[in-house]
């Protein structure tokens, strides 16, 4: 309340005597300005810095797993260590990193930006969601080192409540780091209710803003299961209420049930967002208004709500009823109508348009490419029959991979591409960038294609040894992930040589026609805009931009490079 | 002041609270008085949503307030249900397939446990010739 | 400074002329739109708060459905006198949370700390009662889980299934309970805050928040009652 204007008063009035315009990276230097901030941006950069690091971390354990599978038999780790470093690998990448991922960061910085306001609707409660996440953060680190949690990241009882008890850590770890989800996710609903700028109509929002409104649905209405979940698992290991141990009377398909009701809408937290991003780049790359707006901005939604019908095809084979098998099965098939919409509506956006192949449009296009893979394996393990047969083995690990890290990740690395600039004010490497893509596609594609093969020749996951006719295609996933490896220490590379020595970033490099980019320099003053937005236009309206926003104000962050020339005016074809 | 300013007056938030209490003893007097059979729990539960709503209608305020919050609380409610309709989904038909069993494994245990300690020797019950021929070496000294 | 000036102009160009209050936040245009936001966040709340129990009812509905005569047994051994004394309490305290908003909207401060020092005092009964609930049940040997061992008055409950009755009823009130003692804690800071002035009919959004989320654990315990107590 009143103390954020004072921090924020503060802040501008030091920032007076440089010689820049203040922005929100320079107007207050101190860590303590940093780690007080309520600014959705800096908080932003604060959940940038700490999920690169937990992404670094819980890559470097795959790199691990991956080793150990180099040759059959051990390798470079016990069989247990290897249990112990997958399921950290899971945990870490799962709830700590892609969970969060787009929302908090992405959103975060963008999501007021391209609604014209000045911060996300509750400023407190979205630093609060940083220090929850940090907590959540710690205890899992403690139980990485002080135990040995060897369940996978599923927690399936009855051995996870009957292990090591620093499942008990973990389960509390999860439980904490919940609450930074549903913080967000109320944060961001009740923004984009209530905080967009006079003349943004629902159907004038942004795409991105679109996706992270169905994700913050589900992260509203799912993440508080997993809460109870773990709750009832912290009290099963510790007291054997013996609900869901079957020892006890309990039954442990019901943990599942419970399990799956957050975890599958879950897969829909993180690839939502995803869907946002692309529409963004896909429109922005082609210089072209989006096909089917509302298409791709309702089928958000739609696969929000569908996907809590589903969760019962991750137990095709629990022992759950047939019956249930069936429908949850049926229903899994539908999700993938308006996942096909998506698809087909960003090629459409792409016909006719002027593809401009810059480094985040390249990751937009590995997208297409790698979660039609992911989508159309995930339609297939869908199917109950088949299901029996590739449950469990690594077609459903290169499967979740593709959708995972082919659409959530490398969504994420083209927003952060995209939106760099915005960010920072600096460029990054254009050429650099492309290698690093181009990097990436290629390392991805031959780290999991080989899985599914692997999957549906029978090689089980969670193994940490293989027959010999396996040996081949593990070596080539193993080699192709150094590569991917590489290819994303590249991107830190240069993405960090470009803080310092990067070139300056103009208010609007790729010439998008959003409010962030339209409206705001680069980097952003401390409250974004130094004019309210008034929006008479979509988000996408490239031909319209320069004639509402006006030619371009030094030092205003006004004007738009859409166009070079200012347009003529067409009021009628605004909408 | 457009929206949730709204002032009730005491006069409503008395007679909803009469109408809570009333339905409170309705509901002790029809679960413990009266046998409804298997509408015992859909009654209770009727009654228990009738005082659910007028609480969120008058006591939240929800007929007054911006239709945003009474969705938001329904869309919880919905999928509130869809948690509970598709588990019993599973939990009602579990083992609809022969080789599937409705109840844990251990209490199986249990009862087979049970079965064998009243039932005689198996020894004793064999009369066939079938019965002498899944492999027991015992089978044909018995037989002598 | 030169943000101030922006503040103003912004309160000038799309407030609605009351210009702007000092509990206003630097990110709204206006109060109105301030207490709406904080209002649909508490909705929201309120939805993942409804959610984290439903995990419960889902537990209690399938394990009712398995072994209702072990549930039946559990229920009787329930006092469902002691259940309905506090399903009055709660709706007791339900209405004087709703009527400190009635006062503080009419500006009543004075009748406002009065209702929520009564609900205050409501919500301690409720504990008390629960409190002797607890003890007669620990003291007869009826715990969660693996140390359930029923003895004296409550021999019979030694049936199958009855520690699962047992486990999620510690479960569902234990949580309830919890969340009465943060109500609790909620309307002690509420009324140090009434007692400094700080409410009045302009603004009185933690008056209203604390009020949405008090009727919420009234509206659980509405439900928990007739399924744990009378089922």
């Amino acid at each position: 309340m009143s103390s954020a204007t004072a921090t924020h008063d503060g802040g501008s009035a030091s920032a007076a005597g440089s010689s820049e315009a203040p922005n929100y990276l320079n107007h207050q230097k101190t860590i303590r300005s940093w780690l007080l901030t309520l600014d959705h941006k800096r908080i932003g950069v604060l959940y940038a810095v700490t999920l690169a690091t937990v992404f670094l971390i819980a890559g470097l354990l795959a790199i691990a797993v991956r080793l150990e599978l180099f040759m059959p038999g051990e390798t470079i780790m016990s069989n247990d260590a290897y249990n112990q470093t997958f399921t950290m690998h899971g945990i870490m990448m799962v709830f700590l990193f892609i969970v969060p991922s787009i929302p908090a960061i992405l959103g975060n910085f963008v999501l007021p930006m391209q609604l014209g306001a000045k911060d996300v609707a509750f400023p407190r409660l979205n630093l609060a969601s940083w220090y929850v996440y940090m907590i959540g953060g710690a205890l899992v680190v403690t139980a990485l080192l002080v135990g040995s949690v060897d369940t996978g990241w599923t927690f399936y009882t009855p051995y996870s409540s009957s292990g090591s008890m620093s499942v008990l850590y973990m389960t509390l770890a999860i439980f904490i780091a919940g609450f930074s989800s549903i913080f967000t996710g109320i944060n961001f609903i009740v923004t984009i209710h209530k905080m967009r700028a006079p003349g943004l109509t629902w159907n004038r929002l942004p795409l991105f803003v679109w996706g992270l409104y169905a994700t913050s649905i589900v992260m509203v209405l799912a993440t508080p299961v997993i809460g109870i979940t773990m709750i009832l698992l912290f009290l099963e290991r510790l007291l054997q209420i013996g609900i869901f141990d079957p020892a006890l009377g309990g039954d442990p398909i019901l943990f599942q049930h419970f399990f799956w009701f957050y975890s599958h809408p879950a897969v829909y937290i993180m690839i939502l967002p995803a869907f946002g991003i692309i529409s963004e780049l896909m429109t922005a790359f082609s210089r072209q208004r989006i096909f089917g707006y509302k298409a791709i901005a309702l089928s958000s939604v739609a696969i929000a709500l569908l996907g809590f019908l589903v969760w019962g095809h991750h137990m095709f084979v629990s022992g759950q009823s047939a019956i249930s098998g069936i429908v949850f099965s049926l229903i899994t098939y539908l999700i993938g109508i308006p996942s096909g919409i998506k698809i087909f509506n960003w090629v459409a956006t792409m016909y006719k348009g002027s593809v401009w192949l810059q480094t985040p449009m390249l990751y937009a296009l590995s997208f297409l490419f790698l979660f039609t893979i992911g989508g159309l394996t995930g339609i297939m393990v869908g199917v109950l029959a088949v299901d029996v047969h590739l449950h469990d083995t690594y077609y459903v690990v290169g499967h979740f991979h593709y959708v995972m890290m082919g659409g959530t990740v490398i969504a994420l690395l083209g927003g952060m591409h995209y939106w760099w600039p915005k960010i920072t004010g600096k460029m990054y490497n254009e050429t650099l960038g492309k290698i690093g893509a181009i990097l990436i596609f290629i390392g991805f594609n031959a780290t999991f294609f080989p899985q599914l093969i692997l999957g549906a020749r029978g090689m089980p996951r969670r193994y940490a040894t293989y027959v010999e006719e396996f040996t081949f295609l593990h070596q080539v996933s193993t080699i192709s992930s150094l590569v991917l490896a590489a290819g994303l220490f590249l991107v830190l590379g240069y993405m960090v040589h470009s803080l310092f020595w990067g070139e300056k970033a103009t208010s609007n490099p790729w010439g998008a026609a959003t409010l962030e980019w339209t409206m705001a320099t680069s980097p952003p003053d401390p409250h974004n805009f130094t004019r309210t937005p008034i929006v008479t236009r979509g988000p996408y309206d490239f031909h319209l931009a320069d004639e509402v926003f006006g030619p371009r104000h030094v030092g205003d962050g006004a004007g738009d490079g859409a166009t070079s020339e200012p347009a003529l005016p067409r009021e009628t074809e605004s909408t | 002041m457009a929206q949730g300013h709204h002032i009730i007056p005491k006069k409503t938030l008395f007679s909803v609270f009469a109408t809570l209490i009333g339905l409170t003893i309705l509901t002790v007097i029809t679960a413990k008085g009266i046998d409804f059979g298997v509408l015992e729990i859909p009654v209770a539960l009727a009654i228990a949503s009738t005082k659910a709503v007028l609480v969120l209608v008058f006591f939240m305020a929800l007929k007054y307030d911006s239709r945003v919050n009474a969705l938001t609380i329904t869309v919880g409610v919905v999928f509130v249900g869809i948690f509970i309709i598709f588990t019993m989904l599973d939990t009602v038909f579990r083992g609809d397939l022969d080789n599937v069993s409705s109840i844990t494994i251990s209490q199986q245990e249990r009862e087979e446990e049970a079965l064998r300690a009243r039932e005689p020797d198996a020894e004793q019950l064999r009369v066939a010739p079938g019965d002498f021929m899944d492999g027991d070496d015992d089978a044909p000294d018995d037989e002598s | 400074m030169a943000t101030q000036t922006q503040e103003t102009q912004d309160v000038q160009a799309h407030g609605d002329g009351h210009g702007h209050h000092e509990r206003l936040q630097h990110h709204f245009l206006s109060l109105d739109q301030q207490f709406g936001s904080a209002k649909l966040g508490m909705w929201l709340f309120l939805v993942t708060e409804l959610l984290l129990f439903s995990g419960m009812f889902v537990a209690f509905a399938v394990y009712l459905q398995w072994y209702p005569e072990a549930f039946a047994v559990g229920a009787e051994a329930l006092d469902w006198r002691m259940g309905l004394a506090n399903t009055i309490v709660l709706l007791a305290s339900s209405l004087t949370v709703a009527l400190s908003i009635h006062f503080i909207q009419k500006g009543n401060t004075k009748a406002m700390i009065t209702s929520l020092s009564a609900t205050l005092g409501l919500a301690v009964v409720f504990l008390v009662i629960k409190y002797f609930e607890y003890t007669d049940k620990f003291a007869n040997g009826i715990f969660p889980g693996e140390a359930f061992n029923p003895t004296g008055s409550y021999a019979f409950l030694d049936v199958p299934n009855a520690v699962q009755y047992f486990s999620i009823y510690y479960v569902m009130t234990g949580i309830h309970a919890v969340h009465v003692i943060v109500g609790m804690g909620l309307f002690a800071w509420l009324i140090y805050r009434a007692l400094r002035n700080h409410f009045s009919p302009e603004w009185y959004t933690p008056v209203e928040l604390g009020g949405l989320y008090w009727h919420f654990v009234d509206l659980i315990w509405i439900f928990l009652f007739p399924l744990l107590y009378l089922i």
